[in-house]
């Protein structure tokens, strides 16, 4: 298995990198790739069981935009080509096509999505999230300057059940395109979520076996079961 | 009609003070609160000390704040604050309302010691200009409030106003970036024995030349960014510091303070690095403020770190020791469990700094317990760890992954049952996490602590 991490300098916040070192628990033999922005990425010249990108600051989403808008061509084709692909957090916004922030934050995006992403800096988004990815129920944390608006419908990546999508007004959740899944959840996705990483780990053709199981699974059907509840509001307010 | 509005507030603020004295309530923001409402930019039209004086940062501004506050009056400053409050735009209202006569002048104080969160500075700025921002550092806190050091070093350059002169952190360059073009100074700790070049930590927010993007090269990491860097692409390093801290002698109390090739003895009354840099963040404001060096050093002899963050006794046969470790504060974690890790003795950890009060219509978010050094609990002197509140799976799920042993993890639902969990072995220390947002729980679980501390000893409480 060799799973490689974008430009894990930057993209690394929230406890995004979990995601990584919780796979690596699961596959203990999988060989983690760490790619920097001064690097070619891997996955362009030779297929990966998993690329994976996390949450950045701004600056950094200049500096992914700096880093994948040379190679966009080459990207969309693996992409085409059935590479999986997993990004969390506002690093999503690099694949729409533009970013602008109330702070003077103007970037253009890889533009694989007809979506404007907009930021307001002194107004943090904090949710809950429920969801569906095909049967799995998803449960995860939002917490954004700002979201993505505009894009079609048909898209997504997850269907909200209860909290937000890619932005107030639509239920579908992230993006996806063939296996390109990006998501605005940040953090440990893959520890909160064991269907869903089983999920992947078959995706990737490794055996589904999860690390700490008992734990996972209990922690998840308690976070599911709270999320479900009539008494719980998934917005911060 | 502006100042007429701000002074019906601001009496109606001050006549709220003594009616909250009668009802026990002159700890709180309400003055504050109430004047704000009334007149949202109350503090244009306040007067001003002679000196103002913002510490702000991620960590330690409390500290810093309080121990300078004590050093300038015991030095015969008359100085005004917001220790009794919050630190944010209603606790330094509250501080200006308390400390200004009837028409808002402030004739009583010759320094102000604000204490700002650093989240509150768009709030706070545009009305209050300090002389002197002192920032602790910039750390990753609150994933949901403060999103990332980056954002906040933003935030202040933004609005801190530009002749403050700064002091900076010149061995954390997030805060030591700020304000790029304000006057400046910095402190710093020189090389210690503890230091390592590379990361040991998972949060590592300085992982390129914030120049040229290139690779940084670290001289010497305390921890996580922390420490005397140099870009191997262009060079850019890390500043010299105005007021170089070394030879720090924990055992016997003691650092030298350098300034301009001069070296002062200084008393050391932490065994705590992060307090060291509290300290060495005082003596650089206070010299700032012409003070001299030998002066200080007695200040801070007769001084002492806050209790209420760290608070240790022997109670019975039993070491009991209080250590605050903010919750959703991954930085603040791992700075707490190092400490411990590295004290001597075996030891049990109860966690309470978890977000006991999310509890009901929201739940914790839990991204940052994945940012925060549990590995370092993995050492063999912490016997037991104990979880509770509802995100007990998730906390254990955080031990396991970071290596620690199935069978020193506990896990007891109800707060008020986890004492019990204690093995209560003679020898052993027991030690309670918490967080601002447990205090009243802690409190309780410490005193059922104690009780059963001295219960084991075989003495009654009296």
């Amino acid at each position: 298995m060799r799973i490689e991490v974008l430009f894990p300098e930057i993209c690394n916040l929230f406890g995004d990198l979990a995601n990584i070192r919780y796979l690596k628990l699961c596959l203990p033999d999988a060989e983690i790739i760490e790619t920097s922005l001064k690097s070619r990425p891997k996955f362009l010249d030779t297929p990966m069981d998993l690329v994976y990108m996390g949450s950045t600051t701004e600056r950094g989403l200049e500096l992914v935009v700096e880093a994948l808008s040379p190679v966009k061509d080459e990207l969309v084709q693996r992409i085409d080509e059935g590479q999986l692909f997993l990004v969390t957090g506002n690093t999503m916004d690099v694949f729409g096509k533009t970013m602008e922030s109330d702070h003077g934050l103007s970037l253009t995006g890889l533009g694989l999505f007809d979506t404007d992403a907009k930021y307001y800096m002194l107004k943090r988004h904090n949710s809950m999230f429920l969801g569906k990815f095909e049967d799995i129920e998803i449960v995860g944390f939002k917490s954004l300057f700002g979201m993505t608006h505009g894009a079609p419908q048909g898209e997504g990546l997850f269907l909200t059940v209860r909290g937000v999508g890619r932005n107030e007004n639509e239920k579908e959740e992230g993006f996806r395109r063939n296996y390109f899944f990006a998501t605005y959840l940040i953090g440990p996705l893959l520890v909160m979520n064991p269907p869903f990483t089983r999920y992947l780990l078959r995706r990737m053709g490794a055996p589904e076996t999860l690390a700490f199981s008992e734990t996972i699974e209990e922690a998840y059907r308690r976070r599911l079961a709270e999320f479900h509840s009539d008494s719980f509001d998934p917005i911060y307010h | 009609m502006g100042k007429l509005r701000f002074l019906a507030a601001l009496w109606l603020a001050k006549l709220s003070i003594p009616a909250l004295k009668i009802t026990r309530h002159q700890g709180t923001d309400f003055p504050g609160v109430l004047a704000l409402k009334l007149c949202p930019d109350l503090l244009r039209y306040m007067g001003r000390p002679k000196t103002i004086i913002a510490v702000t940062g991620t960590n330690g501004k409390t500290t810093v704040s309080n121990v300078l506050a004590d050093i300038l009056a015991a030095d015969g400053h008359n100085v005004m604050g917001n220790r009794a409050g919050a630190n944010i735009i209603s606790g330094i209202s509250t501080a200006y309302i308390r400390a200004c006569n009837p028409f808002g002048k402030i004739k009583k104080y010759d320094i102000a010691i604000l204490e700002v969160d650093e989240r509150s500075s768009p709030r706070v700025y545009p009305y209050v200009k300090p002389d002197y921002v002192v920032i602790t550092n910039l750390f990753q806190d609150s994933i949901m409030r403060n999103a990332h050091p980056g954002y906040i070093a933003e935030l202040l350059s933004r609005y801190v106003p530009e002749g403050a002169k700064m002091v900076l952190n010149a061995d954390e360059l997030i805060s030591g970036s700020v304000c790029p073009k304000n006057p400046r100074v910095y402190f710093g700790i020189g090389p210690m024995e503890t230091d390592v070049t590379d990361c040991v930590n998972l949060l590592n927010d300085m992982r390129i030349c914030p120049k040229c993007n290139g690779t940084l090269k670290y001289e010497y990491r305390r921890y996580h960014h922390v420490g005397k860097f140099v870009c191997a692409d262009c060079g850019f390093h890390s500043p010299d510091p105005d007021y170089y801290a070394e030879q720090l002698d924990f055992a016997h109390g003691t650092m030298q303070v350098r300034e301009n090739g001069t070296d002062y003895t200084y008393p050391l009354i932490t065994d705590s690095i992060f307090n060291a840099y509290n300290l060495i963040t005082v003596v650089s404001i206070l010299r700032q403020l012409g003070m001299p060096h030998e002066k200080i050093a007695r200040y801070m002899k007769q001084t002492s770190i806050p209790a209420s963050r760290h608070y240790e006794e022997q109670v019975g046969d039993y070491y009991l020791i209080q250590q605050m470790s903010k919750e959703n504060n991954s930085m603040a974690g791992s700075r707490a469990f190092d400490y411990i890790s590295n004290r001597p003795g075996d030891k049990e950890l109860l966690f309470m700094m978890n977000s006991l009060s999310d509890t009901g219509a929201w739940s914790e978010n839990t991204a940052w317990l994945f940012d925060t050094d549990f590995e370092f609990l993995r050492r063999d002197n912490i016997k037991r760890i104990i979880f509770t509140g509802p995100r007990i799976n998730d906390y254990a799920l955080r031990a396991l992954m970071a290596g620690i042993s199935p069978d020193r993890i506990v896990c007891v639902e109800d707060e008020n049952d986890a004492p019990e969990a204690f093995s209560f072995i003679p020898g052993t220390d027991i030690y309670l996490l918490y967080g601002t947002d447990s205090l009243t729980q802690a409190a309780r679980v410490y005193d059922k602590i104690k009780t059963l501390a001295l219960s084991h000893s075989g003495k009654t409480e009296g």
